[in-house]
Protein backbone atom coordinates (compact mmCIF):
# COMPACT_ATOMS: atom_id res chain seq x y z
CA UNK A 1 0.00 0.00 0.00
CA UNK A 2 1.57 3.27 -1.08
CA UNK A 3 1.73 6.35 1.09
CA UNK A 4 -0.80 8.04 -1.18
CA UNK A 5 -3.43 5.32 -0.75
CA UNK A 6 -2.83 5.25 2.98
CA UNK A 7 -3.43 8.98 3.16
CA UNK A 8 -6.59 8.69 1.06
CA UNK A 9 -7.95 5.92 3.28
CA UNK A 10 -7.05 7.92 6.39
CA UNK A 11 -8.84 10.94 4.96
CA UNK A 12 -12.01 8.93 4.27
CA UNK A 13 -11.90 7.39 7.74
CA UNK A 14 -11.56 10.69 9.60
CA UNK A 15 -14.17 12.35 7.36
CA UNK A 16 -16.79 9.73 8.17
CA UNK A 17 -15.92 9.71 11.85
CA UNK A 18 -15.95 13.51 11.98
CA UNK A 19 -19.47 13.55 10.54
CA UNK A 20 -20.61 11.09 13.18
CA UNK A 21 -18.81 13.11 15.86
CA UNK A 22 -20.62 16.27 14.85
CA UNK A 23 -24.15 14.81 14.99
CA UNK A 24 -24.94 15.88 18.60
CA UNK A 25 -23.55 19.38 18.03
CA UNK A 26 -25.44 19.80 14.75
CA UNK A 27 -28.54 18.56 16.56
CA UNK A 28 -28.13 21.30 19.17
CA UNK A 29 -27.98 23.99 16.47
CA UNK A 30 -30.78 22.55 14.34
CA UNK A 31 -33.26 22.12 17.21
CA UNK A 32 -32.49 25.65 18.40
CA UNK A 33 -33.49 26.93 14.94
CA UNK A 34 -36.71 24.90 14.83
CA UNK A 35 -39.86 26.90 14.01
CA UNK A 36 -42.02 27.25 17.15
CA UNK A 37 -45.10 25.77 15.47
CA UNK A 38 -43.34 22.45 14.89
CA UNK A 39 -44.22 20.43 17.98
CA UNK A 40 -42.40 17.13 17.55
CA UNK A 41 -39.08 17.27 15.74
CA UNK A 42 -38.21 13.99 14.04
CA UNK A 43 -34.91 12.13 14.45
CA UNK A 44 -34.36 13.78 17.81
CA UNK A 45 -34.57 17.10 16.01
CA UNK A 46 -32.29 16.57 13.02
CA UNK A 47 -35.22 17.09 10.64
CA UNK A 48 -37.05 20.38 11.01
CA UNK A 49 -39.71 21.94 8.82
CA UNK A 50 -38.05 25.34 8.47
CA UNK A 51 -35.54 27.71 10.02
CA UNK A 52 -36.45 30.39 12.55
CA UNK A 53 -34.70 32.45 15.20
CA UNK A 54 -37.92 32.68 17.19
CA UNK A 55 -36.56 30.39 19.94
CA UNK A 56 -33.72 32.82 20.66
CA UNK A 57 -36.20 35.69 20.86
CA UNK A 58 -38.37 33.63 23.23
CA UNK A 59 -35.43 32.84 25.47
CA UNK A 60 -34.40 36.47 25.80
CA UNK A 61 -37.98 37.64 26.38
CA UNK A 62 -39.21 34.89 28.73
CA UNK A 63 -36.08 34.36 30.77
CA UNK A 64 -33.41 36.75 32.14
CA UNK A 65 -30.75 35.11 29.97
CA UNK A 66 -28.73 38.32 29.78
CA UNK A 67 -28.47 38.34 33.57
CA UNK A 68 -27.20 34.76 33.55
CA UNK A 69 -24.63 35.70 30.93
CA UNK A 70 -23.44 38.55 33.11
CA UNK A 71 -23.25 36.19 36.09
CA UNK A 72 -21.15 33.68 34.17
CA UNK A 73 -18.74 36.37 32.98
CA UNK A 74 -18.62 38.00 36.43
CA UNK A 75 -17.50 34.67 37.88
CA UNK A 76 -15.27 33.42 35.05
CA UNK A 77 -13.24 36.50 34.12
CA UNK A 78 -12.01 37.36 37.65
CA UNK A 79 -11.07 33.73 38.23
CA UNK A 80 -9.08 33.62 34.96
CA UNK A 81 -7.26 36.89 35.76
CA UNK A 82 -6.52 35.81 39.33
CA UNK A 83 -5.26 32.38 38.26
CA UNK A 84 -2.91 33.84 35.63
CA UNK A 85 -1.48 36.42 38.03
CA UNK A 86 -1.25 34.30 41.16
CA UNK A 87 0.06 31.16 39.53
CA UNK A 88 2.64 32.84 37.30
CA UNK A 89 4.03 34.72 40.30
CA UNK A 90 3.98 31.56 42.41
CA UNK A 91 5.63 29.54 39.65
CA UNK A 92 8.31 32.21 39.34
CA UNK A 93 8.90 32.05 43.09
CA UNK A 94 9.03 28.25 42.98
CA UNK A 95 11.43 28.22 40.04
CA UNK A 96 13.76 31.03 41.08
CA UNK A 97 13.48 32.17 44.68
CA UNK A 98 14.22 30.22 47.83
CA UNK A 99 11.94 30.34 50.84
CA UNK A 100 10.78 28.26 53.76
CA UNK A 101 9.69 24.69 52.90
CA UNK A 102 9.52 25.55 49.21
CA UNK A 103 9.48 22.02 47.84
CA UNK A 104 6.97 20.82 50.42
CA UNK A 105 4.54 23.57 49.35
CA UNK A 106 5.03 22.61 45.73
CA UNK A 107 4.21 18.95 46.36
CA UNK A 108 1.18 19.88 48.45
CA UNK A 109 -0.07 22.10 45.64
CA UNK A 110 0.48 19.35 43.07
CA UNK A 111 -1.51 16.93 45.19
CA UNK A 112 -4.51 19.20 44.62
CA UNK A 113 -4.44 18.18 40.96
CA UNK A 114 -5.36 14.67 42.03
CA UNK A 115 -8.20 15.82 44.23
CA UNK A 116 -11.70 15.24 42.87
CA UNK A 117 -13.69 18.47 43.37
CA UNK A 118 -16.78 16.63 44.70
CA UNK A 119 -14.82 15.64 47.82
CA UNK A 120 -14.69 19.34 48.68
CA UNK A 121 -18.28 20.25 47.92
CA UNK A 122 -19.62 19.85 51.46
CA UNK A 123 -16.85 21.84 53.22
CA UNK A 124 -16.78 24.57 50.56
CA UNK A 125 -20.53 24.94 50.94
CA UNK A 126 -20.11 25.27 54.73
CA UNK A 127 -17.19 27.73 54.37
CA UNK A 128 -19.20 29.91 51.99
CA UNK A 129 -22.13 29.75 54.39
CA UNK A 130 -19.93 30.80 57.31
CA UNK A 131 -18.35 33.64 55.31
CA UNK A 132 -21.74 34.79 53.99
CA UNK A 133 -20.65 34.05 50.41
CA UNK A 134 -23.63 31.94 49.36
CA UNK A 135 -25.36 33.58 46.39
CA UNK A 136 -22.37 35.84 45.80
CA UNK A 137 -19.92 35.78 42.89
CA UNK A 138 -17.00 35.63 45.30
CA UNK A 139 -18.33 32.35 46.67
CA UNK A 140 -17.39 30.75 43.35
CA UNK A 141 -14.51 32.98 42.20
CA UNK A 142 -12.36 32.09 45.23
CA UNK A 143 -12.71 28.29 45.10
CA UNK A 144 -12.37 28.25 41.29
CA UNK A 145 -9.16 30.24 41.63
CA UNK A 146 -7.86 28.02 44.43
CA UNK A 147 -8.58 24.88 42.42
CA UNK A 148 -7.21 26.31 39.16
CA UNK A 149 -3.90 27.60 40.50
CA UNK A 150 -2.05 24.24 40.88
CA UNK A 151 -2.50 23.18 37.24
CA UNK A 152 -1.47 26.65 36.08
CA UNK A 153 1.62 26.56 38.30
CA UNK A 154 2.71 23.29 36.70
CA UNK A 155 2.41 24.86 33.23
CA UNK A 156 4.19 28.10 34.12
CA UNK A 157 6.91 26.39 36.13
CA UNK A 158 7.97 24.23 33.18
CA UNK A 159 8.16 27.32 30.98
CA UNK A 160 10.20 29.29 33.49
CA UNK A 161 12.48 26.35 34.32
CA UNK A 162 13.56 26.08 30.69
CA UNK A 163 14.46 29.74 30.59
CA UNK A 164 18.00 30.90 29.93
CA UNK A 165 19.77 31.72 33.19
CA UNK A 166 22.38 33.83 31.38
CA UNK A 167 19.72 36.25 30.24
CA UNK A 168 18.52 36.71 33.80
CA UNK A 169 22.03 37.12 35.15
CA UNK A 170 22.63 39.81 32.55
CA UNK A 171 19.42 41.48 33.66
CA UNK A 172 20.47 41.35 37.32
CA UNK A 173 23.81 42.94 36.40
CA UNK A 174 21.85 45.70 34.71
CA UNK A 175 20.06 46.31 37.99
CA UNK A 176 16.83 44.42 37.34
CA UNK A 177 14.81 43.36 40.42
CA UNK A 178 13.30 39.85 40.69
CA UNK A 179 9.92 41.35 39.91
CA UNK A 180 11.42 43.06 36.89
CA UNK A 181 12.73 39.70 35.65
CA UNK A 182 9.29 38.20 36.09
CA UNK A 183 7.40 41.06 34.51
CA UNK A 184 9.75 42.28 31.76
CA UNK A 185 11.56 39.11 30.72
CA UNK A 186 9.65 35.97 31.59
CA UNK A 187 6.01 36.92 31.08
CA UNK A 188 6.44 38.47 27.61
CA UNK A 189 7.90 35.24 26.20
CA UNK A 190 5.49 32.90 27.97
CA UNK A 191 2.48 33.72 25.85
CA UNK A 192 1.70 30.16 24.88
CA UNK A 193 1.72 29.13 28.56
CA UNK A 194 -0.60 32.03 29.35
CA UNK A 195 -2.88 30.94 26.50
CA UNK A 196 -3.09 27.36 27.75
CA UNK A 197 -3.89 28.60 31.25
CA UNK A 198 -6.52 31.05 29.98
CA UNK A 199 -8.30 28.41 27.86
CA UNK A 200 -8.19 25.86 30.64
CA UNK A 201 -9.37 28.17 33.40
CA UNK A 202 -12.05 29.78 31.25
CA UNK A 203 -13.43 26.38 30.26
CA UNK A 204 -13.41 24.91 33.75
CA UNK A 205 -14.91 27.99 35.42
CA UNK A 206 -17.50 28.53 32.70
CA UNK A 207 -18.57 24.88 32.67
CA UNK A 208 -18.24 24.12 36.40
CA UNK A 209 -21.41 22.68 37.78
CA UNK A 210 -21.40 21.02 41.20
CA UNK A 211 -20.04 23.94 43.25
CA UNK A 212 -22.29 26.37 41.40
CA UNK A 213 -25.25 24.12 42.06
CA UNK A 214 -24.79 24.24 45.84
CA UNK A 215 -23.57 27.85 46.09
CA UNK A 216 -26.08 29.75 43.98
CA UNK A 217 -29.61 29.32 45.24
CA UNK A 218 -31.38 32.43 44.01
CA UNK A 219 -32.16 32.60 40.31
CA UNK A 220 -30.63 36.09 39.90
CA UNK A 221 -27.10 34.92 40.70
CA UNK A 222 -27.05 31.59 38.85
CA UNK A 223 -24.47 31.22 36.08
CA UNK A 224 -25.42 29.79 32.69
CA UNK A 225 -24.59 26.16 33.51
CA UNK A 226 -27.49 26.08 35.96
CA UNK A 227 -29.94 27.66 33.54
CA UNK A 228 -31.10 24.40 31.89
CA UNK A 229 -32.15 23.14 35.32
CA UNK A 230 -33.94 26.36 36.23
CA UNK A 231 -36.02 26.40 33.08
CA UNK A 232 -36.36 22.67 32.52
CA UNK A 233 -39.93 22.86 33.81
CA UNK A 234 -40.87 25.91 31.78
CA UNK A 235 -39.32 24.65 28.53
CA UNK A 236 -39.79 20.92 29.14
CA UNK A 237 -42.25 20.41 26.33
CA UNK A 238 -40.50 22.88 24.04
CA UNK A 239 -37.06 21.65 22.98
CA UNK A 240 -36.56 24.71 20.74
CA UNK A 241 -36.00 27.34 23.45
CA UNK A 242 -34.09 24.84 25.60
CA UNK A 243 -31.65 24.09 22.79
CA UNK A 244 -31.32 27.80 22.06
CA UNK A 245 -30.15 28.16 25.67
CA UNK A 246 -27.70 25.28 25.21
CA UNK A 247 -26.27 26.95 22.10
CA UNK A 248 -25.92 30.26 23.94
CA UNK A 249 -24.06 28.55 26.81
CA UNK A 250 -21.68 26.92 24.35
CA UNK A 251 -20.85 29.87 22.07
CA UNK A 252 -18.46 31.76 24.41
CA UNK A 253 -16.26 28.71 25.10
CA UNK A 254 -16.05 28.00 21.38
CA UNK A 255 -15.06 31.61 20.67
CA UNK A 256 -12.35 31.58 23.37
CA UNK A 257 -11.06 28.22 22.17
CA UNK A 258 -11.01 29.40 18.56
CA UNK A 259 -9.10 32.58 19.43
CA UNK A 260 -6.55 30.75 21.57
CA UNK A 261 -6.24 27.35 19.91
CA UNK A 262 -3.19 28.12 17.77
CA UNK A 263 -1.25 28.56 21.01
CA UNK A 264 -2.70 25.42 22.53
CA UNK A 265 -0.84 22.73 20.55
CA UNK A 266 2.45 24.63 20.69
CA UNK A 267 2.02 25.15 24.44
CA UNK A 268 1.30 21.48 24.99
CA UNK A 269 4.16 20.46 22.71
CA UNK A 270 6.66 22.65 24.57
CA UNK A 271 5.56 20.96 27.79
CA UNK A 272 5.76 17.50 26.28
CA UNK A 273 9.29 18.01 24.97
CA UNK A 274 10.58 19.28 28.28
CA UNK A 275 8.80 16.59 30.23
CA UNK B 1 3.20 33.09 46.41
CA UNK B 2 1.31 34.21 49.50
CA UNK B 3 -2.13 34.57 47.84
CA UNK B 4 -1.70 31.13 46.28
CA UNK B 5 -1.00 29.63 49.69
CA UNK B 6 -3.84 31.45 51.45
CA UNK B 7 -6.39 30.28 48.90
CA UNK B 8 -4.89 26.80 49.00
CA UNK B 9 -5.14 26.60 52.78
CA UNK B 10 -8.71 27.95 52.97
CA UNK B 11 -10.28 26.10 50.05
CA UNK B 12 -8.23 22.91 49.81
CA UNK B 13 -6.30 22.06 52.96
CA UNK B 14 -8.94 23.06 55.49
CA UNK B 15 -11.78 21.26 53.60
CA UNK B 16 -9.74 18.05 53.66
CA UNK B 17 -9.44 18.17 57.45
CA UNK B 18 -13.05 19.20 57.58
CA UNK B 19 -14.44 16.12 55.83
CA UNK B 20 -12.36 13.83 58.02
CA UNK B 21 -13.82 15.48 61.12
CA UNK B 22 -17.39 15.74 59.79
CA UNK B 23 -17.40 12.08 58.74
CA UNK B 24 -17.45 11.10 62.43
CA UNK B 25 -20.75 12.85 63.09
CA UNK B 26 -24.40 12.36 62.34
CA UNK B 27 -25.29 15.81 61.11
CA UNK B 28 -28.07 17.32 58.99
CA UNK B 29 -26.21 20.61 58.46
CA UNK B 30 -28.63 22.58 60.65
CA UNK B 31 -29.07 21.01 64.06
CA UNK B 32 -26.36 20.10 66.55
CA UNK B 33 -24.14 17.32 65.18
CA UNK B 34 -24.02 14.06 67.12
CA UNK B 35 -20.69 12.25 67.48
CA UNK B 36 -21.03 8.68 66.20
CA UNK B 37 -17.39 7.61 65.78
CA UNK B 38 -16.79 5.35 62.80
CA UNK B 39 -20.47 4.39 62.51
CA UNK B 40 -20.81 6.11 59.12
CA UNK B 41 -17.89 4.12 57.76
CA UNK B 42 -19.22 0.83 59.08
CA UNK B 43 -22.57 1.43 57.46
CA UNK B 44 -20.99 2.57 54.20
CA UNK B 45 -18.71 -0.45 53.88
CA UNK B 46 -21.06 -3.17 55.09
CA UNK B 47 -24.62 -2.13 54.43
CA UNK B 48 -24.83 0.30 51.55
CA UNK B 49 -25.71 -1.09 48.15
CA UNK B 50 -25.57 2.33 46.45
CA UNK B 51 -21.99 2.80 47.65
CA UNK B 52 -20.84 -0.55 46.29
CA UNK B 53 -22.63 0.07 42.99
CA UNK B 54 -20.85 3.43 42.76
CA UNK B 55 -17.50 1.71 43.32
CA UNK B 56 -18.29 -0.93 40.68
CA UNK B 57 -19.40 1.78 38.23
CA UNK B 58 -16.17 3.69 38.82
CA UNK B 59 -14.20 0.60 37.83
CA UNK B 60 -16.27 0.15 34.65
CA UNK B 61 -15.95 3.82 33.90
CA UNK B 62 -12.17 3.86 34.37
CA UNK B 63 -11.47 0.99 31.98
CA UNK B 64 -14.20 1.66 29.43
CA UNK B 65 -13.33 5.31 28.98
CA UNK B 66 -9.56 5.47 29.27
CA UNK B 67 -8.53 2.71 26.85
CA UNK B 68 -11.04 3.35 24.02
CA UNK B 69 -10.18 7.06 24.23
CA UNK B 70 -6.45 6.37 24.09
CA UNK B 71 -6.66 3.94 21.17
CA UNK B 72 -9.02 6.04 19.08
CA UNK B 73 -7.17 9.22 20.07
CA UNK B 74 -3.85 7.76 18.95
CA UNK B 75 -5.26 6.52 15.63
CA UNK B 76 -6.77 9.93 14.94
CA UNK B 77 -3.59 11.74 15.95
CA UNK B 78 -1.50 9.53 13.65
CA UNK B 79 -3.77 10.27 10.70
CA UNK B 80 -4.04 13.96 11.55
CA UNK B 81 -0.27 14.50 11.69
CA UNK B 82 0.35 12.78 8.34
CA UNK B 83 -0.42 15.86 6.27
CA UNK B 84 -3.91 15.08 4.97
CA UNK B 85 -6.11 17.95 3.72
CA UNK B 86 -8.03 19.99 6.33
CA UNK B 87 -6.24 18.30 9.23
CA UNK B 88 -6.58 21.37 11.46
CA UNK B 89 -10.33 21.46 10.79
CA UNK B 90 -10.60 17.80 11.77
CA UNK B 91 -8.62 18.39 14.96
CA UNK B 92 -11.00 21.19 15.96
CA UNK B 93 -14.06 19.00 15.22
CA UNK B 94 -12.86 16.09 17.33
CA UNK B 95 -11.76 18.31 20.19
CA UNK B 96 -14.94 20.38 20.26
CA UNK B 97 -17.01 18.16 22.61
CA UNK B 98 -14.26 18.44 25.23
CA UNK B 99 -14.83 22.16 25.67
CA UNK B 100 -18.63 21.98 25.91
CA UNK B 101 -20.29 21.82 29.31
CA UNK B 102 -21.37 18.29 30.34
CA UNK B 103 -24.69 19.87 31.34
CA UNK B 104 -25.31 20.85 27.72
CA UNK B 105 -24.12 17.50 26.42
CA UNK B 106 -26.31 15.64 28.89
CA UNK B 107 -29.46 17.33 27.60
CA UNK B 108 -28.50 16.78 23.95
CA UNK B 109 -27.80 13.08 24.55
CA UNK B 110 -31.08 12.68 26.36
CA UNK B 111 -32.72 13.51 23.05
CA UNK B 112 -30.50 11.06 21.25
CA UNK B 113 -31.37 8.26 23.66
CA UNK B 114 -35.03 9.20 24.23
CA UNK B 115 -37.41 6.27 23.65
CA UNK B 116 -40.01 8.49 21.94
CA UNK B 117 -38.85 10.92 19.28
CA UNK B 118 -35.21 10.31 20.12
CA UNK B 119 -32.64 10.16 17.36
CA UNK B 120 -31.76 6.47 17.79
CA UNK B 121 -35.37 5.37 18.28
CA UNK B 122 -36.52 7.22 15.15
CA UNK B 123 -33.60 5.85 13.21
CA UNK B 124 -34.55 2.33 14.29
CA UNK B 125 -38.15 2.94 13.32
CA UNK B 126 -37.40 4.38 9.87
CA UNK B 127 -34.64 2.03 8.79
CA UNK B 128 -35.86 -1.15 10.43
CA UNK B 129 -32.62 -1.46 12.37
CA UNK B 130 -34.54 -2.55 15.44
CA UNK B 131 -31.46 -3.22 17.56
CA UNK B 132 -31.02 0.55 17.80
CA UNK B 133 -34.21 0.74 19.81
CA UNK B 134 -33.10 0.17 23.39
CA UNK B 135 -34.12 1.58 26.76
CA UNK B 136 -30.72 3.28 26.83
CA UNK B 137 -31.14 5.23 30.05
CA UNK B 138 -34.02 3.42 31.76
CA UNK B 139 -32.67 -0.14 31.80
CA UNK B 140 -30.45 -0.52 34.89
CA UNK B 141 -28.30 -3.03 33.01
CA UNK B 142 -27.30 -0.75 30.15
CA UNK B 143 -27.76 2.78 31.54
CA UNK B 144 -24.20 2.98 32.86
CA UNK B 145 -22.78 1.95 29.48
CA UNK B 146 -24.91 4.53 27.64
CA UNK B 147 -23.52 7.15 30.00
CA UNK B 148 -19.94 5.97 29.51
CA UNK B 149 -20.39 6.16 25.71
CA UNK B 150 -21.15 9.88 25.97
CA UNK B 151 -18.02 10.37 28.03
CA UNK B 152 -15.88 8.56 25.43
CA UNK B 153 -17.39 10.73 22.71
CA UNK B 154 -16.62 13.85 24.74
CA UNK B 155 -12.99 13.14 25.66
CA UNK B 156 -11.49 11.24 22.69
CA UNK B 157 -10.56 14.56 21.10
CA UNK B 158 -8.54 15.50 24.17
CA UNK B 159 -6.52 12.26 23.92
CA UNK B 160 -6.06 13.00 20.23
CA UNK B 161 -4.72 16.48 20.97
CA UNK B 162 -2.27 15.17 23.56
CA UNK B 163 -0.99 12.59 21.06
CA UNK B 164 -0.73 15.23 18.33
CA UNK B 165 1.41 17.32 20.67
CA UNK B 166 3.47 14.23 21.56
CA UNK B 167 3.94 13.20 17.92
CA UNK B 168 4.96 16.74 16.95
CA UNK B 169 7.56 16.64 19.71
CA UNK B 170 9.21 13.43 18.49
CA UNK B 171 12.68 13.96 17.03
CA UNK B 172 12.39 13.53 13.26
CA UNK B 173 15.92 12.06 12.92
CA UNK B 174 15.02 8.92 14.84
CA UNK B 175 12.05 8.21 12.60
CA UNK B 176 13.90 8.81 9.36
CA UNK B 177 16.82 6.71 10.62
CA UNK B 178 14.39 3.85 11.25
CA UNK B 179 12.96 4.31 7.79
CA UNK B 180 16.44 4.11 6.26
CA UNK B 181 17.00 0.92 8.22
CA UNK B 182 13.96 -0.52 6.48
CA UNK B 183 11.40 -0.41 9.27
CA UNK B 184 7.84 -0.37 7.90
CA UNK B 185 5.32 2.12 9.22
CA UNK B 186 3.64 -0.44 11.51
CA UNK B 187 7.00 -1.50 12.91
CA UNK B 188 7.98 2.11 13.45
CA UNK B 189 4.74 2.70 15.33
CA UNK B 190 5.10 -0.43 17.44
CA UNK B 191 8.78 -0.23 18.37
CA UNK B 192 9.61 3.47 18.22
CA UNK B 193 6.62 5.80 18.29
CA UNK B 194 4.52 4.11 20.98
CA UNK B 195 7.41 3.64 23.44
CA UNK B 196 8.58 7.21 22.88
CA UNK B 197 5.11 8.49 23.68
CA UNK B 198 5.18 6.69 27.02
CA UNK B 199 4.75 9.89 29.02
CA UNK B 200 1.65 10.81 26.99
CA UNK B 201 0.08 7.40 27.75
CA UNK B 202 0.84 7.87 31.44
CA UNK B 203 -0.55 11.39 31.56
CA UNK B 204 -3.76 10.26 29.85
CA UNK B 205 -4.24 7.39 32.28
CA UNK B 206 -3.61 9.69 35.24
CA UNK B 207 -6.04 12.32 33.94
CA UNK B 208 -8.54 9.59 33.04
CA UNK B 209 -8.62 8.20 36.56
CA UNK B 210 -9.02 11.66 38.08
CA UNK B 211 -11.70 12.50 35.50
CA UNK B 212 -13.59 9.33 36.35
CA UNK B 213 -13.51 10.06 40.04
CA UNK B 214 -14.96 13.53 39.56
CA UNK B 215 -17.70 12.61 37.13
CA UNK B 216 -20.80 14.44 38.23
CA UNK B 217 -22.57 16.79 35.81
CA UNK B 218 -22.98 14.32 32.95
CA UNK B 219 -24.50 11.61 35.13
CA UNK B 220 -26.60 14.13 37.04
CA UNK B 221 -28.12 15.48 33.82
CA UNK B 222 -28.62 12.11 32.12
CA UNK B 223 -29.92 9.89 34.91
CA UNK B 224 -29.39 11.58 38.31
CA UNK B 225 -27.59 8.33 39.23
CA UNK B 226 -30.67 6.21 38.60
CA UNK B 227 -32.60 4.14 37.81
CA UNK B 228 -32.34 2.84 41.36
CA UNK B 229 -28.65 3.83 41.74
CA UNK B 230 -27.71 1.90 38.56
CA UNK B 231 -25.56 4.78 37.26
CA UNK B 232 -24.48 6.07 40.67
CA UNK B 233 -20.94 7.45 40.87
CA UNK B 234 -19.26 8.55 44.10
CA UNK B 235 -19.76 12.29 43.40
CA UNK B 236 -23.46 11.90 42.59
CA UNK B 237 -23.86 9.86 45.75
CA UNK B 238 -22.08 12.49 47.87
CA UNK B 239 -24.33 15.15 46.40
CA UNK B 240 -27.49 13.16 47.00
CA UNK B 241 -26.56 12.34 50.60
CA UNK B 242 -25.46 15.86 51.46
CA UNK B 243 -27.93 18.07 49.66
CA UNK B 244 -31.00 15.96 48.97
CA UNK B 245 -31.06 13.80 52.11
CA UNK B 246 -29.25 16.32 54.34
CA UNK B 247 -26.80 13.77 55.78
CA UNK B 248 -23.69 15.92 55.81
CA UNK B 249 -21.80 13.52 58.06
CA UNK B 250 -22.46 10.44 55.94
CA UNK B 251 -21.69 12.40 52.77
CA UNK B 252 -18.37 13.41 54.32
CA UNK B 253 -17.55 9.75 54.98
CA UNK B 254 -18.21 8.99 51.30
CA UNK B 255 -16.06 12.01 50.40
CA UNK B 256 -13.23 10.62 52.55
CA UNK B 257 -13.54 7.31 50.71
CA UNK B 258 -13.35 9.14 47.38
CA UNK B 259 -10.35 11.13 48.57
CA UNK B 260 -8.52 8.03 49.74
CA UNK B 261 -9.24 6.23 46.45
CA UNK B 262 -8.13 9.23 44.39
CA UNK B 263 -4.92 9.80 46.29
CA UNK B 264 -3.92 6.14 46.46
CA UNK B 265 -4.64 5.69 42.74
CA UNK B 266 -2.50 8.73 41.98
CA UNK B 267 0.32 7.71 44.30
CA UNK B 268 0.26 4.21 42.82
CA UNK B 269 0.57 5.62 39.32
CA UNK B 270 3.22 8.18 40.13
CA UNK B 271 5.34 5.86 42.28
CA UNK B 272 4.85 2.49 40.59
CA UNK B 273 4.14 3.42 36.99
CA UNK B 274 6.26 6.56 37.01
CA UNK B 275 3.54 8.84 35.63
CA UNK B 276 3.91 12.57 35.74
CA UNK B 277 1.88 15.57 34.76
CA UNK B 278 3.75 16.14 31.55
CA UNK B 279 1.26 18.62 30.17
CA UNK B 280 3.54 21.14 31.77
CA UNK B 281 6.64 19.17 32.54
Amino acid sequence: MGARTAKALGFIFVSLLALLWLVPIIMMLVVSLMPPDQRAPRFGGLLISGVSVQNYVTVFLDAPILQHFINSFAITIPSVVLVVLISSLAAFALARLTFFARDLWFYLLITTLMLPIPTLVVPIFQINKALGLLDSYLGLILPYTALGVPFAIVIFRSFFAGFLRELEEAAILDGCTPFGIYWRIMMPVSWSAVAVVIIWQFMTSWNEFILALVTMNSVETKPLTLVPLVYSGQFMMRPGPMFAILTLITLPVIVVYYLMQRFMVSGLTAGAVRG
Amino acid sequence: MVPALVLFVVFVLYPIFYIFAASLYDWDGINQAVYVGVQNYIEMLTDDRAFSVAIRNSVYWTFLTIFPQMILGFVLASILTAGIPFQNVFRVIFFMPAIISPVVLGIIWQRIYAPFGGLLADLAWETGARFLMQPYLSDPKIAIFSTIAVNVWQWTGFSMLMYVAGLNGLPGEVLSAAQVDGAGSLQRTRYIVLPMLRHVHQTLILLGVIGTLQTFALVYMLTKGGPNHATEMLPTYIFQKAFTLQSMGYASAVAVALLVIALSASIFQVRVLGSRFTIGG
